[in-house]
């Protein structure tokens, strides 16, 4: 392979979460950074976290999808969650890195400004967005200490809505 | 439960054409044989038994009834019908076995079973009726006359057990209102029979006197062992069988003096039965067996998607094969019992990769005969006199392929039968023809090809007509006058073109030819009409072997990759900037061979950042697919390499991906991924872009 391949496994990033008991109620967050947003994905969905990988791109597709890579033999599609917002875009930097998700048996990759860390999230504490500030990708938010408002990434929705 | 739906569906499948098969057969001799019939017998028979089992009361009622019909003539001997009889018959085992294939499909659909299936119940009972009325009136109401009395005699009897000598006896109760309980009392017998049980059941009769159901309601049924061993194992099958709902053992203490009473007597033949003990439900049993291994044959169906992954995986180790062997770190090295190793490798996995792909291969026959059934069909209703000859039905094509191009070899064969062939064998005659006309459907190998071609012997294609036609639908795009014959033919599978004016039942339903062709064309396919007018037309369609491995040429536009399979290029060439000329919209078009071609700059269309875009600097590769020639401007060839097709990701799909010129993509030896272009579909993006 021409590209050399950084990966963070689930299990490895299930390994240095901080609070790892776990509640009925409670689900994984992998949180990221995204054009100063801090935004959270179900670690049920993360495959796997890869770095500095060729995009081949595609032609005639909207600006956001990127292209496509060849994860170990599988074609993944890769979509900028920055454009894919409507955000500015920005160089990619030794910090971004992309996301592989599995939606719905529907894979999918997601490059993102900054990967931080996994949390624990009571369920019951999601609120959700508030009507005159609808945004179409974020389906509920969370206020974790007065600083960071979590938002949540609407996977179903990234994958169906076109 | 999927599973056994899925291997229920494929068995009832195979069965049904099995039957098709043998009945197109029997009505080209006009005549059924005893073999024929018998096969008929075990087919439906093996399909009520499932059906019942998957618990399809629909399918279950059919299968019986055409089984008691088949088991009346096989009894009767196939003297005892006349030919029109015979016809009759034809007809109606035609119409009965489309009546459940429509209900299989419907399985297949996840859609409900139809409920009334009462007209085709109706039709199939008038006939036994008929055949038996007309032939031997005296044998038939006999039969009736000692049935009914039979069943009178034996509720009575079953009401306080049967008689036997048997020590232990088993009362079976089956669930309330599941129906056909005399069925399911014989399935379980044959269960039973299955693990070599020597018992004895009443009603004795159950798999042919459906009457007995009711016997079996009111009174149950009973099953007679003669050890207790037996009715421990009995009892340890029947609690897995379905729709049983009790069972009681009774201890059966020997009642002698009974079987002499006079209600014994009209039992006759079933009476051997009970005294010869286990001996009679033996051979029943072995004869049951030997019928059903008959149709066993040294095959087993695989799931699809298994092979498909095997597909993937072969694809896979082909890729990492060139990899590890074109390895950079050991270019410059000289090892010899390396490279003699991967000279190895590369052979088997060659040979590999030929084994993976004929896997997926299947032969065309079905397709084909199922034809037969469509010639026989129209020839009936639009009183045609044609024969279908069959060349080459063996030739083996990829499973995804057979799949896609069933639907257009059959629209095409309607066409020929409804406007191909002349109405009369008298309009035949006039013109110096055999009388009965002929289609020709044939299948042959070419290299990476299948050529299908589907010919008749009849009328011709009209090229004025269908000139005027396509002048007055308004679908030219250039003075009739200049139209050549090929390009007229092609206007056949222009959308919004049907030629006959009036709609039948068979064909120019609206969706003509311009599906038929859509189609073909979704299978990497080319379709082309020859016709002479009063000597007959002839349709040819050129379909790859497989779509899973293409021969393909590299070729870079920047810095990306594109593949073009090598079937779509016809030339590749270096041209000056003064070879090209501008039309009257300002398009670039080459002259190649005497003719004008447009010239479509990937770079351009698919915005592409390349210091390549003087003619001059890059290359040239005239490309043609179906009716659509045109060059492609790229920056430069990369070589040729044969490539495992990957289909994009589904996602992308929402993009119409499809629609820009892409038909999917392939890793290159060095992870690298190529995208491979879809020449067709290219010209018809680059020219909705300008």
């Amino acid at each position: 392979m021409s590209t050399n391949t950084n990966e963070i496994t689930t299990e490895e990033m299930d390994a240095i979460s901080d609070t790892p008991q776990a509640n009925v109620a409670t689900e994984r967050f992998l949180t990221f950074n995204s054009d100063g947003l801090t935004i959270g994905i179900s670690t049920n969905y993360v495959t796997e976290i890869i770095t500095n990988h060729a995009i081949t791109m595609l032609p005639l597709v909207p600006d956001y999808v990127k292209g496509i890579i060849n994860l170990r033999g599988q074609i993944i599609p890769i979509i900028d969650i920055r454009l894919r917002m409507g955000k500015e875009a920005i160089e990619y930097s030794s910090h971004s890195c992309i996301i592989v998700l599995n939606i719905d048996s529907i894979h999918i990759g997601i490059i993102v400004d900054m990967v931080q860390q996994v949390v624990d999230i009571d369920q019951t504490m999601i609120s959700s967005m508030p009507i005159e500030d609808r945004q179409e990708l974020i389906n509920g938010m969370i206020t974790l200490d007065p600083q960071t408002v979590l938002l949540f990434l609407d996977c179903e929705r990234l994958v169906h809505a076109y | 439960m999927d599973n056994m739906l899925e291997v229920y569906l494929y068995e009832t499948n195979t069965l049904l054409e099995q039957l098709d098969e043998l009945l197109i057969e029997a009505e080209k001799n006009e005549d059924f044989t005893t073999n024929d019939v018998n096969e008929i017998f075990r087919i439906m028979h093996t399909i009520k038994g499932s059906s019942a089992m998957m618990e399809y009361s629909t399918l279950m009622e059919i299968a019986h009834h055409i089984e008691d019909l088949f088991f009346y003539i096989r009894e009767n001997g196939l003297d005892s019908l006349s030919s029109d009889h015979k016809s009759d018959l034809f007809n109606l085992m035609f119409q009965s076995t489309d009546a459940l294939r429509a209900e299989v499909e419907k399985l297949e659909n996840n859609e409900p079973l139809s409920s009334n299936i009462d007209h085709i119940i109706t039709d199939i009972n008038t006939f036994l009726q008929k055949i038996s009325n007309s032939d031997n009136p005296k044998e038939v109401q006999g039969a009736a006359e000692s049935s009914a009395p039979s069943i009178q005699a034996l509720n009575a009897e079953i009401s306080n057990y049967p008689k036997t000598d048997a020590p232990f006896l088993i009362k079976l109760q089956y669930e309330q209102g599941c129906g056909m309980e005399n069925l399911r009392a014989f399935m379980t017998v044959t269960a039973l029979q299955d693990i070599d049980l020597a018992f004895e059941f009443y009603p004795s009769d159950v798999e042919t006197n459906p009457e007995t159901s009711e016997s079996i309601v009111e009174n149950g049924f009973f099953l007679a062992f003669s050890s207790q061993q037996d009715v421990d194992r009995a009892i340890h099958l029947l609690q897995e069988q379905p729709s049983i709902e009790a069972y009681e053992v009774i201890q059966n203490t020997p009642a002698k003096e009974e079987v002499d009473t006079p209600s014994q007597a009209p039992k006759g033949e079933s009476e051997h039965k009970e005294t010869s003990d286990t001996h009679p439900s033996a051979p029943a049993a072995s004869s049951n067996k030997s019928s059903a291994t008959h149709a066993k044959q040294s095959l087993i169906s695989v799931n699809l998607s298994k092979l498909d992954s095997l597909m993937a995986i072969v694809g896979e180790i082909v890729i990492t094969e060139s990899m590890v062997t074109s390895s950079p770190e050991i270019q410059n090295l000289k090892l010899d019992s390396f490279l003699k190793s991967t000279r190895q490798l590369r052979k088997l996995t060659d040979d590999l990769q030929d084994i993976a792909m004929s896997l997926r291969m299947v032969p065309l026959s079905g397709t084909f005969q199922k034809m037969n059934r469509i010639v026989r069909d129209m020839k009936k209703k639009l009183g045609k006199d044609v024969r279908l000859t069959i060349e080459g039905e063996n030739t083996e094509v990829d499973k995804t392929i057979v799949d896609s191009i069933a639907d257009p070899i059959m629209h095409i064969v309607r066409n020929s039968m409804d406007h191909g062939i002349e109405p009369t064998s008298e309009e035949r005659i006039a013109a110096g023809k055999d009388p009965q006309a002929e289609i020709i459907l044939s299948a042959m190998h070419t290299g990476s090809e299948v050529i299908i071609s589907v010919s008749d012997d009849g009328r011709g294609m009209d090229t004025e007509k269908i000139l005027a036609k396509a002048e007055m639908n308004g679908i030219l795009t250039k003075p009739a006058s200049e139209y050549s014959k090929k390009e007229i033919l092609s206007l056949l599978m222009v959308p919004g073109f049907s030629t006959n004016e009036s709609v039948t039942e068979f064909s120019g339903r609206g969706v003509g030819m311009d599906v038929v062709k859509k189609n073909v064309e979704s299978v990497g396919g080319i379709i082309t009409i020859t016709s002479e007018l009063g000597q007959g037309s002839c349709t040819t369609l050129k379909i790859p072997l497989t779509m899973a491995i293409v021969d393909g040429m590299e070729i870079s536009v920047g810095k990306s990759m594109f593949t073009i399979p090598i079937a779509n290029i016809r030339q590749s060439f270096k041209a000056s900037n003064s070879d090209v000329v501008l039309d009257a919209n300002g398009n670039e078009i080459i002259k190649c061979m005497d003719e004008f071609y447009p010239i479509v700059r990937v770079h351009n269309l698919y915005n592409i950042d390349t210091d390549v875009t003087e003619i001059e600097d890059g290359i040239l590769i005239w490309v043609e697919a179906s009716d659509k020639s045109y060059c492609l401007f790229v920056d430069e060839l990369l070589g040729e390499q044969q490539v495992v097709v990957k289909p994009l990701p589904s996602f992308l799909s929402y993009f119409n991906i499809k629609d820009s010129g892409i038909s999917g993509c392939t890793i290159l030896g060095d992870g690298n991924i190529s995208i491979i272009l879809d020449i067709l579909n290219l010209y018809t993006a680059s020219q909705n872009r300008y």
